[in-house]
């Protein structure tokens, strides 16, 4: 059997080879990056807005490259083989931490767009806390979307359904994460504002991640 | 259950509802003189009805037991209502009463009860509309349990394999978007009413939207697969699951958090549910409260059982069909 380094391994590999989820999640941030900047030219954008529009572009994004992880096994009917070779839990954690490490990615390449591109009003005043937060936030949007996205592969392969299913689930984390970002490009001394955002957070990853670890294998086994 | 079929429980669910309406509705809501004071010298309202034992009358004005007054007696003057003659000393009356600020006495406006059952406390800025707490509040209290419900059948569907769990599964969570949807109901006439417009995104109005937001998906995510009953079932079963760690977080965390025109928001304390375990609402409104919550309650269980045996009347149709 394989360990969930080797799912991960084979992801990575495979990711690699076409550069898919990559690329796909880059061409959404710089298109809703270039929207934004298309709608307000020369405006002073609020901190509150700001936070806004880089959650959006990080939900949706997420969307359009975690989506994949179980469809296109479906897709390419890798799935029994993977069913096969490797335990649910393995790839669970294989497909989680990958999904993670996309999140990440995805999370920097935002956070770095938007200091190119909003360098006037885009300030992080609190970088450790904002890193925290967007730590944080990419758990939740990673867990839960890794176990929608296999909930989905076995429904209809529908990818299209993702977001429906998971921005309600994910709202609260979304909220939380938001008003964080704000108060991180607010204020310097972000943790002890944003106290109660942080525990919002923490205690979702915690409650999602363990929930969504317990029920991977009833949708995963056949 | 057997006993939600049976019309005895029915009648007297019926007729319990109607009471409950009835009082909800009925009950005179009185304050003290204190409230009727500071509501006048605030500007929020001119008359209010108060709650006081009658001391003793004389042909002019009478006397009442308040803790307002100095010497723990307020005297109100007879207003172009009438007089007090016709009551003893020793009757509860509750009255409209106006508060002059210029020789800080009270004049009558209109008596309203005598000698009242129950009587509804006076909630600061809210008066008549605090009524709504018996339906806003418990109808969200019960949704929040119908959920749960679903969540516990989804989870005994997942251990045990039974079917009927996913129909009572599937029967709870409409119970609860049902009761959802009344309480955004409600909720949303009583905004208007008491700040102004149907719907201005409190937090606890975006969390209750999100709420409903969920369970649209959860019934969509049922309506679209497409395969056999264990797969679709336990598909179901787990989305419920994962569904339900987010209602905690938007019911009862996030408004709590932020600042929000509800009770309990940033960082005040909620009147009924909150960590001290202490409740802030006068006795007689949470009795009421309690048979509300209890009332819809049984209602939903009532819905949940009917929808269950429809569920089931389906399913044995189909098997017979093919």
């Amino acid at each position: 059997m394989a360990s969930w380094q080797g799912v991960l391994r084979k992801d990575l590999r495979v990711e690699f080879r076409t550069r898919y989820g990559v690329s796909a999640v880059i061409m959404f941030l710089l298109i809703t990056v270039a929207v934004i900047l298309y709608s307000t030219p020369g405006e002073q954008l609020q901190p509150s807005i700001l936070s806004a529009f880089l959650w959006i572009a990080l939900f949706f994004g997420a969307m359009t490259g975690l989506a994949r992880s179980f469809v296109s096994e479906e897709e390419r009917g890798t799935a029994l083989m993977l069913r096969l070779y490797a335990d649910g839990e393995s790839v669970f954690i294989g497909k989680l931490v990958y999904n993670l490490a996309l999140m990440l990615a995805l999370a920097i390449s935002a956070v770095l767009f938007f200091q190119f591109f909003f360098t006037r009003d885009f300030h992080i005043r609190d970088w450790p806390a904002f890193m925290l937060q967007l730590a944080l936030g990419a758990i939740g949007i990673a867990a839960v979307s890794t176990i929608l996205s296999a909930l989905i592969s076995r429904a209809s392969q529908k990818g299209a359904l993702l977001p429906i299913l998971a921005l309600p689930v994910l709202m609260p984390l979304v909220i939380a994460t938001t008003d964080a970002t704000r108060i991180t490009l607010e204020s310097s001394n972000a943790i002890a504002s944003a106290r109660g955002d942080f525990l919002i957070l923490i205690s979702f990853d915690i409650a999602m991640v363990l929930v969504s670890y317990v029920l991977f294998d009833v949708i995963w086994r056949d | 259950m057997k006993i939600f079929r049976s019309n005895i429980f029915l009648w007297c669910l019926g007729i319990a509802l109607a009471v409950q309406v009835y009082l909800s509705f009925e009950t005179p809501i009185g304050g003290s003189f204190g409230d009727a004071a500071m509501l006048k010298m605030n500007g929020v309202q001119d008359v209010t009805p108060v709650k006081a034992t009658l001391l003793s009358v004389d042909s002019s004005s009478a006397l009442f037991a308040d803790f307002y007054g100095d010497s723990g007696r307020v005297s109100v003057t007879n207003g172009s209502y009438g007089t007090y003659s016709s009551y003893r000393p020793g009757d509860v009356l509750v009255m409209s009463v106006e508060y002059q600020p210029t020789r800080k006495g009270f004049d009558l406006v209109e008596i309203i009860r005598v000698n009242p059952v129950m009587t509804f406390p006076m909630i600061q800025g809210l008066g008549e509309l605090g009524r709504n707490m018996l339906f806003h509040v418990p109808m969200s209290m019960v949704a929040f349990i119908a959920f749960l419900f679903g969540t516990i059948y989804s989870i005994l569907y997942l251990i045990k394999k039974d079917f009927d769990y996913d129909r009572r599964a599937r029967a709870a969570s409409a119970g609860g978007f049902l009761f959802t949807a009344l309480a955004t109901i409600t909720g949303s006439i009583w905004a208007r009413f008491s700040w102004g417009t149907f719907w201005n995104w409190d937090p606890r109005e975006t969390s209750i939207f999100i709420l409903l937001l969920i369970y649209a998906a959860y019934f969509m995510l049922r309506s679209l697969l497409e395969e056999s009953d264990d797969k679709k079932a336990r598909i179901a079963a787990v989305y419920n699951i994962i569904a339900f760690v987010s209602v905690p977080f938007l019911m009862f965390v996030v408004p709590r958090i932020t600042q929000s025109l509800h009770p309990g928001g940033g960082g005040t304390e909620a009147p009924i549910l909150n960590l001290s375990g202490k409740t802030h609402t006068a006795p007689s409104l949470l009795d009421m409260y309690w048979i509300s919550v209890v009332l819809f309650l049984m209602v939903f269980l009532w819905i949940k059982d009917l929808y269950t045996r429809i569920l089931r009347l389906q399913d044995k149709q189909a098997e017979q069909l093919y």
